[in-house]
């Protein structure tokens, strides 16, 4: 009886907190992009499909980014996201900039890290295959072997 | 021998549970710190937009701890490809990175939040 009227109780408050907390704002925004990377279409393409939605200006916000806590944990993934790498600002990055985030993706693809595995479970579509993950990391090389290696330290 | 729990005796189950995985958990971290409690231990401090010192020299072979302390007003990210370590830091916040001994180099490191910030060095010798 006590556990069940405590299972009771414990509900309601838990349905009653998450209606409360869709009244808490969240921005989800797509600022206008600041010199996008340079790459062969097909390139760009797998890019587009696995990495943009976290990592440029070019979110496709689903449905239930809408709905908090997801959006909570959508915004704050997006926000990081950018942060770490932003095709859209790739621009705007300092040449050095561009070779270390060129490394860190390289490094990511090999230990197949990225995209994480909680995103490609509602995004199927965005798993890179052995040979995706091949020809990025080809044209990465090759990028990187051209990338000036200026430093940024001023 | 089984027993059969009333309600009161499921309540005070799940509670005594609770507590022995809630204790369990808090001595984790402990016994993680103690793991690292004999490295070399270096403090970098970000201020006025930059780490100081911008280069930590030290020795070949000794496991090191760096303790990040962001005195700014905006977060950063402390981050090293060569270390393969990347990690936030709020204002006011204080992290802890833990490094393997290194062999004798230079190992840069830099906000990756903040192009302009510039890079520092961790020099093994």
């Amino acid at each position: 009886m006590i556990l069940k009227k405590l299972t009771w109780a414990a509900a309601s408050a838990a349905f009653g907190v998450l209606l409360v907390v869709q009244f808490v704002p969240t921005e989800r925004t797509n600022p206008p992009a600041q010199g996008t990377l340079a790459a062969p279409p097909q390139i760009e393409g797998t890019f587009r499909r696995a990495c943009y939605d976290c990592h440029s200006n070019e979110t496709h916000w689903p449905w239930y980014s809408r709905i908090a806590p997801l959006s909570w944990l959508i915004v704050h993934d997006v926000t990081l996201g950018r942060k770490e790498v932003n095709f859209s600002e790739w621009g705007s990055y300092y040449p050095a900039t561009r070779r270390r985030k060129l490394e860190w993706i390289g490094r990511a693809l090999h230990e197949a890290n990225m995209p994480p595995w909680s995103y490609r479970l509602m995004h199927p579509d965005a798993r890179l295959t052995e040979a995706d993950r091949a020809a990025l990391e080809r044209w990465i090389d090759s990028a990187l072997a051209t990338t000036s290696i200026e430093r940024s330290s001023k | 021998m089984r027993h059969r729990l009333d309600s009161m005796g499921r309540v005070k189950y799940f509670t005594r549970a609770i507590g022995t995985i809630a204790i369990l958990a808090a001595a984790v971290p402990t016994f993680a710190a103690d793991v690292h409690a004999e490295d070399g231990v270096r403090e970098l401090r970000f201020e006025n937009h930059r780490f100081a010192p911008q280069t930590l020299t030290v020795p070949a072979g000794q496991a090191l701890t760096v303790r990040v302390v962001n005195t700014d007003k905006e977060t950063i990210e402390f981050e090293s490809f060569k270390l393969n370590r990347e990690k936030a830091v709020s204002p006011g916040e204080t992290i802890t990175v833990h490094l393997p001994a290194l062999s004798p180099g230079s190992y840069d490191f830099y906000d990756d939040f903040h192009q302009d910030v510039p890079e520092g060095a961790i020099v093994v010798k």
